[in-house]
């Protein structure tokens, strides 16, 4: 079979944009150019008039004809801060935040459409702006919500290990503090789908950029009001996604406009309005202590993270579950006796916070880092000689962390000191004195990171289900279901690898099917690709394999022990000349001679049919309360140089090396480290979403939100490490966060590296040149006046 | 309102009565031409999803309106294609995994197209390819396996294989 990126290559691919159905209308949004405001009037007579206008749906309808969004994470039982918002997919009576959707405008083309969502007339009555979090938690600013206390959304608090012990051992304590922009993870695609509301039967089929059918079907059937069983949702071809699909919220007023008009109705969202409209990440202040001995040995952290949520709008708590991994993910990859951590979250008139690669990890992961930087510069130690002195040992694993994490295996200082081999770290820092009399400004970054993957957390959609169906077709090829779509990252590939190589079937004979509703899982996200639904998919495999044993012995007349599965073959290795192809063992299994040719044992047994489905859940999970399975490893070494003139920052050298347990398939394993290098590099030296004060987005478009080109983007050196997870069931850990976590660290810590002249803690991203003028310029003025 | 156009895209001339305020991205697309590898993301010429060859050039046909490409020779990566025959330059974005969603793909190809067949040097270096794809955004990939796709293309094209 052509394999998917032929497929796609060759034009042929399916996206949310292609999809096209007989008498199918559009649907346009029309969003608030206020951040904050009161709707006094909202007029759609006029866009009604325009000639292929078939309704206007506003906030008024969804009231009428939907329910709120539901509940998809809910912590309130833990006696945490945990406020949700009880809203519609469209507002009513206000509005919170720049371009959220007060009108769709349905019509039989998209260019009429768009004619009449400007012909939309609404009277606002603007209201006062809360533009960031810690304006957000003061006692007088405006809130969101008029029934919260406050606009604190969230406060969660953590104790893990023994906080006092630790700063009462310690010899000294480093107050720290970082702050990260607001980014967007931005895939070249927006989202889009189809809805089809079947009034005969009451029943709803959707098609679109669908990261998690199964989330979306549960979500979208609760806004509705419609039993689970009568809605179908299915992925098509997905044009990246990285977290940002995983939600479905301007697919409900899809699938009402499908519902009142009859119709198939297409939205295809422009990229401005995924931007403004779309989830956002990041955006979070840092501040804490960290308490250690003067040998460079960790004790504890006390540390806060104050994050700016956004509006609490549209995908009711996921957003806000972002904090627990921010939280839980400061330890890292080290020994301490004790944390205290604390994770505040507050809404803002902002677009909403939803997944992006990273989902927090990177946050906790980031702090830590950075802090180990300082306390070494303090101590005088290299940065990669502090790390070396606290890593968990080779020997150690399964290690169980002190915030419950069990850390399934690894070998972290052998990971690092392969990275500063492979971007010869002590010839450029050898050479840095020289390059200083030249004027150049080089600097060695060095992180190291874990990445917690597989999530399942209690209280929430995120719990950790999957579903795998492995079947051997009639014919002999053979096909496979899971939750895991297909959005770039090699689900199908990774699948296909792995069903082969069990059943010893041609590659080219596995299926993999795209993912819709039919089967339960929570999808592709925190890397759990490779960590549940290919344990699933594994196992099913397994399974089917002793049922082929089963037939094929039978079949063959040969010993079951005897059998070989290789290329596609099935045969006896007393007797390799007498061979079934699958397509042979499938049709003498279920055709000539059919089930009743097989022993009665399998038939009593019900083993007859080469089809299985199942699931899979962690091993440690249940026990330990980890809410992770697996936890790869990484380590970056960057190289940069810093024009003090410019600001500017060019990337030198990069080199990854990476321990993702067994590679399922190396090239697609590489793919993924290139990618999220390169938007943690985004996010380090470019990427900005900057409200103005009246809480509009400057930064809405890829001439203002800077992504980086194929010339910012370095060259990478990649290198790996396999040492197997014991806890999945091919031995693979989740990948595809750690590159994002490592890259965005590293090059931070390069650009402080560099400075080191100036003696400036590079403790805020994005470092844009201009930021970083200011820094060198802040810098100097002290220096000249310390003289 | 309505005016015709004659455009030869991808070999075949086609006489289009097409609205006149109507953009290259969008006529081709249509129901009547098809080409769904011509992506639409950002509308503004910032991406290069929709790059199209128009009279050899690579362009961001969201960019161009549709009737000042009157008379004009219009390939997109479908007309790359030999039957079902893969050109060499995406066999060798297959083969490097040069595309993850592949959304950016059939862009990013056709600037890499014009680049290497108007490339008279022996040498290509990776900057010259970065350069010229440079207008094709792409989020997936961290560009690593496209230049390596390009470069690999390059090599076909020097011992002559390419069309």
């Amino acid at each position: 079979m052509e394999n998917r990126e032929t497929r796609l290559i060759s034009g042929k691919g399916q996206y949310a944009d292609d999809l096209d159905f007989p008498g199918m209308a559009h649907l346009v949004f029309v969003g608030s150019p206020h951040a904050h405001a009161v709707i006094k009037r909202l007029e759609v007579d006029k866009a009604l008039k325009v000639p292929g206008v078939l309704t206007v749906i506003t906030g008024q309808e969804m009231v009428k004809y939907t329910n709120p969004l539901p509940v998809q994470a809910n912590f309130k039982s833990k006696g945490w801060t945990w406020r949700l918002a009880h809203v519609y997919a469209m507002p009513k009576d206000k509005v919170r935040w720049y371009g959220e959707p007060v009108a769709a405008v349905v019509a039989e083309d998209e260019k009429t459409a768009r004619k009449a969502a400007d012909l939309v007339e609404v009277e606002y009555e603007p209201l006062a702006v809360t533009g960031n979090a810690l304006e957000a938690l003061e006692p007088d600013a405006p809130k969101l919500y008029d029934d919260w206390e406050d606009n604190k959304q969230v406060h969660l608090k953590f104790d893990f290990g023994e906080p006092e012990t630790a700063f009462e051992e310690a010899d000294q304590v480093m107050h720290i503090k970082t702050r990260e922009g607001r980014v967007t993870g931005l895939p070249i695609e927006g989202r889009g789908c189809v809805a089809n509301y079947n009034l005969k039967k009451d029943t709803l089929e959707m098609w679109g950029s669908f990261q998690t059918p199964y989330l979306a079907r549960h979500n979208i059937a609760a806004t509705l009001g419609m039993p689970e069983v009568k809605v179908k949702i299915n992925a098509v071809d997905i044009g990246g996604a990285f977290g940002l699909k995983i939600h479905a919220w301007k697919e409900n007023v899809v699938a009402l406009a499908s519902k009142l008009t009859g119709r198939h109705v297409k939205w295809f969202e422009p990229q401005k309005d995924f931007i403004v409209t779309g989830p956002h990440q990041r955006d979070v202040f840092w501040e804490g202590d960290v308490a250690f001995k003067n040998d460079g040995t960790l004790l504890g952290v006390k540390a806060t993270v104050t994050h700016d949520l956004g509006v609490e709008s549209t995908n009711k708590g996921i957003a806000a579950l972002s904090i627990f991994p921010a939280c839980s993910a400061v330890p890292n990859m080290y020994r301490w006796k004790g944390m205290h951590i604390e994770g505040v979250g507050a809404a803002t008139n902002k677009s909403f916070y939803c997944a992006y690669r990273g989902y927090g990890k990177d946050k906790g992961i980031k702090f830590i880092e950075h802090a180990l930087n300082q306390i070494a510069r303090k101590l005088g130690m290299t940065p990669e000689a502090i790390r070396l002195k606290n890593y968990i040992q080779p020997d150690e694993f399964p290690y169980h962390q002190i915030n419950s994490y069990v850390y399934d295996s690894g070998d972290y200082p052998g990971t690092l000191k392969k990275a500063l081999d492979m971007a010869n770290v002590d010839e450029v820092r050898a050479k840095k004195e020289q390059y200083l009399k030249e004027g150049k400004y080089i600097g060695v970054g060095v992180i190291s990171a874990i990445e917690p993957a597989g999530v399942a957390v209690p209280n929430c959609q995120m719990g950790g289900i999957t579903q795998a169906r492995v079947q051997i077709t009639a014919d002999g090829t053979i096909e496979v279901h899971s939750d895991r779509t297909e959005i770039g990252q090699g689900s199908e590939a990774s699948h296909a690898i792995i069903v082969s190589n069990i059943l010893g079937c041609n590659r080219e004979d596995v299926l993999v099917k795209p993912v819709t509703s039919d089967y339960i899982g929570q999808g592709p996200l925190s890397s759990r690709g490779a960590v549940y639904p290919a344990s699933a998919v594994a196992k099913a495999a397994k399974i089917l394999k002793k049922k082929v044993s089963q037939c094929a012995a039978a079949f063959l007349k040969v010993d079951e022990a005897s059998l070989v599965m290789e290329g596609g073959l099935i045969f006896s290795s007393n007797n390799p000349d007498e061979k079934l192809t699958y397509k042979e063992l499938a049709e003498k299994s279920y055709f000539f001679p059919g089930p009743r040719g097989l022993p009665p044992e399998i038939l009593k047994n019900h083993d007859h049919l080469l089809d299985v489905t199942t699931t899979w859940y962690s091993p440690t999970t249940p026990d330990s309360g980890s809410s992770y399975t697996s936890f790869c490893t990484s380590a970056d070494v960057a190289v940069v140089e810093v024009d003090i003139d410019t600001g500017a920052t060019k990337i030198i050298k990069y080199a990854h090396v990476h321990d993702a347990g067994t590679i399922i398939d190396k090239q697609i394993v590489d793919g993924q480290i290139h990618g999220g290098i390169v938007q943690g590099i985004g996010e380090a030296l470019s990427e900005r979403l900057d409200y103005n004060e009246k809480g509009q987005l400057m930064t809405s478009s890829f001439s203002t939100y800077l992504i980086p080109t194929a010339v910012e983007a370095p060259d990478i050196e990649v290198a790996h490490l396999e040492t197997p997870s014991p806890f999945t069931e091919t031995g693979s850990k989740g990948m595809g966060e750690a590159p994002i976590i490592g890259s965005k660290a590293v090059i931070l810590a390069a650009i402080e590296d560099a400075l080191t002249p100036f003696n400036i803690e590079v403790n805020e991203s994005p470092a844009t040149p201009e930021r970083v003028r200011s820094w060198i310029v802040a810098a100097r003025k002290e220096q000249e006046e310390s003289k | 309102m309505k005016m015709p156009v004659t455009l030869n895209i991808n070999n075949t001339t086609w006489n289009l009565d097409i609205d006149a305020n109507a953009t290259l991205l969008e006529v081709l697309r249509n129901n009547v031409l098809n080409q769904q590898s011509v992506h639409r993301s950002c509308e503004e010429g910032e991406c290069g999803a929709c790059t199209v060859l128009m009279d050899g050039k690579p362009v961001n046909s969201c960019l161009v309106m549709a009737a000042s490409a009157q008379g004009s020779t219009i390939i997109t990566s479908e007309g790359l294609m030999r039957g079902d025959e893969l050109h060499p330059l995406m066999k060798a974005f297959v083969d490097e995994l040069g595309l993850q969603c592949g959304f950016c793909t059939p862009g990013m190809v056709m600037s890499a197209y014009a680049l290497i067949n108007q490339w008279e040097d022996e040498e290509l270096s990776d900057m010259d390819i970065r350069k010229a794809i440079e207008g094709n955004l792409c989020r997936c990939t961290g560009y690593v396996n496209i230049v390596n796709s390009i470069r690999r293309a390059k090599q076909a094209k020097d011992a002559g294989n390419w069309w």
